[in-house]
């Protein structure tokens, strides 16, 4: 009978992050698919609410390694908290949420333990006791399912990938077995002194907003009239962001004529980029425009659920099949009117 | 801007012995033979560098392109030169490569009813039409019943040019004796008192107009003793060359063809051999030829030529290769097939009538803008590559004997080489072959199959005109087809619109609209996504220039525009077109096209650049 | 200033992205359709490692910079005709599969034994640097598995910057979620670097690094060491492009108000 261990992260009060509890939901479901038995571990500097949290979940046994040592996301004592819980909990399947911080550690915490891993797995399905994996590969161009023999077999669920575990919290609470993990010198080679985050106004990326607004090269490219538009552009894209708040995706060609110093959109940066070599964020809807591409310049909203895209070309391969509506129209035009309507 | 004219910059030199310009058949013929007599058996150099004394001889060669796979050209060769190269060359072991297994000539008929034809040729098809069940005429199209000798590619080769370069260079790059560098365009010779010293690599991080910026690197002089020119019929160095050392007297290239292709994956139940070829004339329009190779694997190149002499002021080549495919005799092959691969080229077809001096003080030509292409025969790859291995034998026996790359010395190492052999002999045939396509294709055809039967001896037709001397206006040629008012709104909505003209003419002349199906017949836009995958790094000038901005703003026909292969120039409402690189598929086809010329050069300036197509199918 | 760095780059040859990909089911399990046909490049993340690695090694004096990559010879070769142009390097070649499909432990285990192989290198001064994710596996765990394969415990993943302080420590900036940076300093060597983009762009094509390069590149391509993958526990089912063809309304000919009208309304929809 399979051991499916729930493993994750506390955010800085001790709860559970999204991403966590839609692994939770996904490890759930594997357990009563399974019948087996679910294990539940946490880590963090505080543990006790999250653990309250899910008090219900169904889990047998409550497994958590806590304190300051591991408030930060620092590979050698996450590596050591993870292989601590996973050899403690005897598991056979463990889910967890692909965040960036057990991204980091998970893959060397299976080679500890002897066992396998996989990475962004969009779907887990168990028929008649075998588990198969959906991953994609090849940037979200091949999508494969995939079984191991080998275990435990470690899943890095990728967030927005599953439903959230809604379960009710408990009723008493858990008292999670503390599993004492000696922190040594040479696991604090690295501090994490903290993080930094772009100045609100200039924050274009907002993983959390129901709209991924794409920006192609387009909006850098002559005009009608002969001539570039680009403070135009600029100042259109700045005030749709600012008034609907949607996060900012770009093409490769148009972050690199930015990195180029060409004239180009001045905020848009690497980490604006989406597709073949950029992020595959996953929002309810998208809105494209000046985009033009076929495969593999799409794969950026393989992931969005509404897609719309305004473009000159009837036949854009951006947006023939790839969006519901396409506008056959000039961005902007359209976006200086949206402007107007969403300000009013 | 010339060497001499150049403000001063500090530029990084270094030297070689050999600098070659382009990697294609020519250059690969040429290092082929010229490396396996570089090394001695246990490593040690076989000739010794001057340039780097006490290691082997430093050869080194540039291609503009980003991969020296990325050519632009699937090919029916005899493989005369390219089998004596490899003798015991198994076309398995490079990819897309079949030998000819059968071989026809196809007459096209018009099923559409838009194409122009000429009253003769009408009633010659009436008459195919009315005796077709005797002479076997069927999905509009009559066989030859046998492909005249000239014409035929028996015991060849069908290649992917693409695949063949990655071959040969692989093996070349493995022997260590010859380093090839794609991605690297040669801005221009390094001439000094009519010697050529090397060669000056384009300078990087500049913008578009080629002025320095932040991680400006400027372009490094390559000295050699002897540099090779073989980057092709529309290749910077050579047209370099040809305007700042002339060129022979009246040798002078005024005949061109633009070839575009698409690499098709057929159907599962297409059963076509391997090695099987048609080749076509007589649609989508009578000037117009078309090919159709069959490659191992299902997959087949099927394409057309479009020629200089084809006086359309809006010679499109696009739309029409895709009403070529859709003929009924090519499309029970192709519907339901897979686009591949997408490319277009340029190609020198004045043949030796195109000749550029041979060989000068420190450099040799080789290769199609050496004028090695038998116009008559439609050869062009094994000439190329035999011109190479011409160089090479000669390069070997200079070096061999310890002279220095002299014009005489090149002249009588490699010209007479090259003149004594088949290739020279085989063009002297052919050189006036094409001329009665001056006067129409009925003629040319007739003019063709008579200078073939008389060795040369006999033509028909004139000396060919250039591109631009033969334009006429849309006015002129749609006469009887369109009303001049007409034209006038359609230019004048194209103006505007800032789209090229022969769509909208060819919809007005009766061709059907491209039913898109997203997979075969797709949009010109898509095309370059799904088919050519064009790339245009950041940091190089824009190779495609206008000289003098008022000529454009003058210029009527705008055939820069009309007949860019990837709709990279684009018409303004007012002065030089819009050029944007990242669809630029390095065809060339704007230089020869460009009506207006300055001192004698046309007004658009094709000069080397980097990107392009990134697809090695071709 | 600080010690010397002996920087090894790892980087997967990946299918060149503008091409179309088709998964096929080859002796071995799935595979691409012409993969050996297909142009190739260096992984786009493991060359933004690469420029910062070399940019590392220039600045810091004695520092040496190692390119690992495992791929069929023949690929390798071609796709060193450009990348040798890029910055000085040494090539470490192992001829093996660059498939997405191999197996990433075998990957990492057949790695990291060319690692300790690769002569004159000091392990307690490694920075592994690589891709954090790449273009073929998309995965980004080998560099990890390597890492634990060589005992080093300071790794950092979607790193942006390196910063080397006097006391020769370094400061690392790794992506984290809501586009954030983790700000981590790290005692020294040896670490694992998995790279994001990086600060730096792509280096000018520079003839005399390509001849520098070549002469020891072709040596090192002669004398790759063969490395078989095997695909022992793990199966695939299922591997194919998407096929969601969605059917687009589109709108032509309607006036930008009436657009604009439609797409706030959508917009605010819940």
């Amino acid at each position: 009978m399979d051991t499916i261990l729930f493993l994750a992260q506390t955010e800085e009060d001790g709860t559970l992050g999204k991403p966590a509890l839609e692994a939770l939901g996904a490890a759930v479901e594997l357990n009563q698919a399974l019948s087996g038995t679910l294990v539940a571990a946490l880590y963090g500097a505080k543990v006790q609410p999250a653990a309250d949290a899910i008090a219900n979940c169904g889990a047998s046994r409550f497994l958590a390694v806590a304190g300051e040592d591991f408030a930060s996301a620092r590979y050698a004592t996450d590596a050591a908290a993870c292989e601590a819980l996973l050899r403690a909990a005897q598991a056979t399947l463990v889910i967890t949420a692909a965040t960036s911080r057990s991204s980091r550690v998970m893959a060397g915490v299976t080679h500890r333990v002897g066992g396998c891993v996989d990475t962004h797995v969009s779907a887990i399905a168990a028929d008649s006791g075998s588990v198969t994996l959906t991953r994609w590969f090849y940037r979200q161009r091949i999508e494969a399912s995939l079984t191991r023999t080998q275990r435990p077999w470690v899943l890095l669920l990728d967030p927005g990938a599953h439903a959230a575990w809604q379960g009710q919290g408990a009723s008493g609470p858990i008292t999670p077995e503390l599993i004492t993990v000696p922190v040594t010198e040479s696991m604090k080679r690295t501090a994490v002194r903290g993080t930094i985050t772009p100045p609100a106004d200039q924050q274009t990326i907002r993983p959390d907003a129901k709209l991924l607004f794409v920006a192609g090269a387009g909006w850098t490219k002559k005009q009608k009239d002969g001539q570039t538009h680009v403070p135009e552009a600029e100042a259109l894209i700045v005030d749709f962001l600012h008034k609907s708040k949607a996060s900012l995706g770009s093409s490769k060609s148009l972050v690199e004529l930015t990195g180029e110093n060409q004239s180009a959109l001045r905020f848009m940066s690497h980490l604006n980029q989406v597709g073949q070599t950029g992020a595959t964020p996953r929002h309810p809807k998208g809105l494209s425009t000046c985009c033009h591409g076929e495969e593999p310049h799409t794969v950026g909203w393989r992931f969005i659920g509404e897609r719309r895209a305004i473009n000159l070309d009837p036949n854009c391969g951006w947006a023939r099949g790839k969006a519901d509506v396409l506008y056959v129209a000039d961005a902007f035009e359209v976006m200086s009117k949206v402007n107007a309507l969403l300000g009013s | 801007m010339t060497t001499a004219d150049q403000p001063a910059i500090e530029r990084a030199s270094i030297d070689v012995d050999i600098a070659c310009v382009g990697f294609g058949p020519a250059t690969g013929g040429f290092l082929t033979t010229l490396s396996r007599q570089l090394l001695n058996d246990d490593g040690s150099p076989a000739i010794e560098s001057k340039a780097a004394p006490g290691l082997p001889l430093q050869v080194i060669c540039y291609e503009r392109a980003d991969d020296i796979g990325f050519g632009v050209s699937g090919v029916v060769t005899r493989a005369r030169g390219i089998r004596a190269s490899f003798p015991d060359l198994d076309p398995a072991q490079i990819p897309m490569a079949a030998p000819v297994a059968d071989e026809k000539v196809v007459y096209l008929l018009d099923p559409v009813g838009a194409s122009r034809r000429s009253r003769a040729l009408r009633a010659g098809d009436r008459c195919l039409r009315a005796l077709g069940r005797i002479l076997g005429v069927a999905h509009n199209a009559f066989e030859l019943p046998y492909t005249p000798s000239f014409l035929h590619k028996k015991d060849g080769l069908v290649l992917s040019i693409g695949q063949f370069n990655q071959w040969v260079g692989s093996q070349l790059m493995s022997s260590g004796a010859v380093q090839i560098w794609p991605g690297m365009p040669v801005d221009e010779a390094l001439i000094e008192d009519g010697k050529v010293l090397g060669v000056r690599l384009v300078d990087q991080g500049v913008d578009r107009q080629g002025n320095p910026e932040s991680a400006f690197t400027a372009g490094m002089d390559i000295r050699a003793a002897l540099t090779v020119v073989g980057d092709g019929p529309v290749g910077a160095v050579g047209h370099d060359l040809d305007t700042r050392l002339g060129t022979p007297p009246g040798n002078e290239v005024r005949e061109w063809a633009l070839g575009m292709k698409f690499v098709i994956e057929l159907r599962p139940e297409v059963d076509l051999q391997p090695g099987t070829v048609f080749h076509t004339f007589g649609f989508p329009e009578p000037e117009i030829f078309g090919f159709f190779y069959v490659h191992p694997g299902g997959v087949a190149s099927v394409g057309i030529f479009v020629p200089s002499w084809f006086d359309c002021p809006t010679r499109t080549v696009y739309r029409y290769l895709q009403h070529y495919i859709q003929h009924p005799y090519l499309w029970r092959y192709l519907e339901g097939g897979k686009l591949r691969s997408w490319g277009a080229k340029s190609l020198q077809e004045s043949g030796k009538r195109g000749e550029p001096y041979l060989v000068g003080d420190g450099y040799a030509r080789i290769g199609e803008s050496s004028g090695s292409t038998n116009v008559l025969t439609g050869s062009g790859v094994d000439e190329a590559w035999t011109s190479g291995v011409q160089l090479a034998e000669g390069v070997l026996e200079l070096l061999q004997a310890g002279k220095p790359f002299t014009r005489e010395n090149l002249a009588q190492a490699y010209e007479a080489r090259r003149r004594a052999s088949w290739l020279e002999r085989e063009a002297r045939i052919a050189e006036k072959s094409r001329d009665g396509f001056q006067r129409g294709v009925v003629t040319g055809l007739i003019g063709m199959a008579v200078t073939a039967f008389t060795k040369g001896r006999l033509s028909l037709g004139s000396h060919p005109a250039k591109p631009c001397e033969r334009i006429v206006s849309p006015e002129q040629f749609y006469r009887g087809k369109l009303k001049p008012a007409e034209i006038e709104s359609i230019q004048h909505q194209c103006n505007v619109g800032g789209t090229s003209l022969h769509d909208s003419l060819m919809d007005a002349c009766g061709w059907p609209a491209i039913a898109h199906d997203g997979s075969l017949l797709v949009s010109h836009q898509d095309v370059l996504l799904m088919g050519g995958k064009v790339q245009a790094p950041a940091g190089y000038a824009d190779h495609v220039r206008f000289r003098d901005l008022e000529v454009c703003g003058r210029c009527g026909t705008k055939l820069c525009v009309e007949m860019c292969s990837g709709q990279a120039i684009t018409r303004s409402l007012e002065g030089p077109p819009n050029f944007d690189r990242e669809k630029c598929v390095f065809c060339g086809a704007c230089m020869w096209n460009c009506p207006e010329s300055v001192e004698g050069r046309p007004n658009l300036q094709f000069r080397a650049g980097a990107g392009g197509l990134h697809s090695a199918e071709n | 200033m600080p010690n010397p760095y002996h920087v090894v780059v790892c980087a997967s040859v990946v299918p060149d992205p503008l091409q179309t990909l088709e998964p096929v089911t080859g002796p071995s399990g799935p595979a691409l359709k012409n993969e050996m046909m297909l142009p190739a490049i260096l992984d786009p993340w493991a060359s933004h490692a690469l420029y910062e690695g070399a940019n590392l090694v220039k600045h810091i004096a004695g520092s040496k910079l190692w390119l690992m990559s495992m791929a069929p010879k023949a690929k390798l070769q071609q796709v060193m005709m450009t990348v040798a142009q890029k910055v000085p390097l040494q090539l470490v070649a192992v001829d093996g599969p660059s498939s997405g499909f191999a197996d990433a432990h075998q990957t990492a285990h057949a790695l990291a034994a060319a690692i300790r192989a690769i002569a004159g290198i000091d392990l307690s001064r490694l920075l592994l640097f690589g891709g954090w994710e790449s273009a073929s596996r998309s995965a980004g765990v080998t560099l990890q598995l390597i890492g634990e394969e060589l005992g080093i415990v300071d790794q950092f993943q979607g790193v942006d910057a390196i910063t080397p302080q006097e006391d020769g420590s370094f400061e690392v900036l790794e992506r984290v979620e809501g586009a954030r940076h983790q700000v981590s300093l790290c005692a020294g060597p040896p670490a694992v670097l998995g790279w994001a983009t990086g600060n730096l762009g792509e280096p000018r094509n520079d003839p005399q690094v390509g001849m520098a390069n070549m002469r020891t590149i072709m040596p090192a391509l002669q004398r790759a060491t063969a490395a078989s993958i095997s695909s022992d526990g793990l199966q695939y089912s299922n591997v194919a492009t998407p096929k969601q063809q969605r059917q687009t309304r589109i709108v032509k000919d309607l006036p930008a108000e009436d657009i604009a009208r439609e797409i706030v309304q959508w917009i605010k929809q819940e």
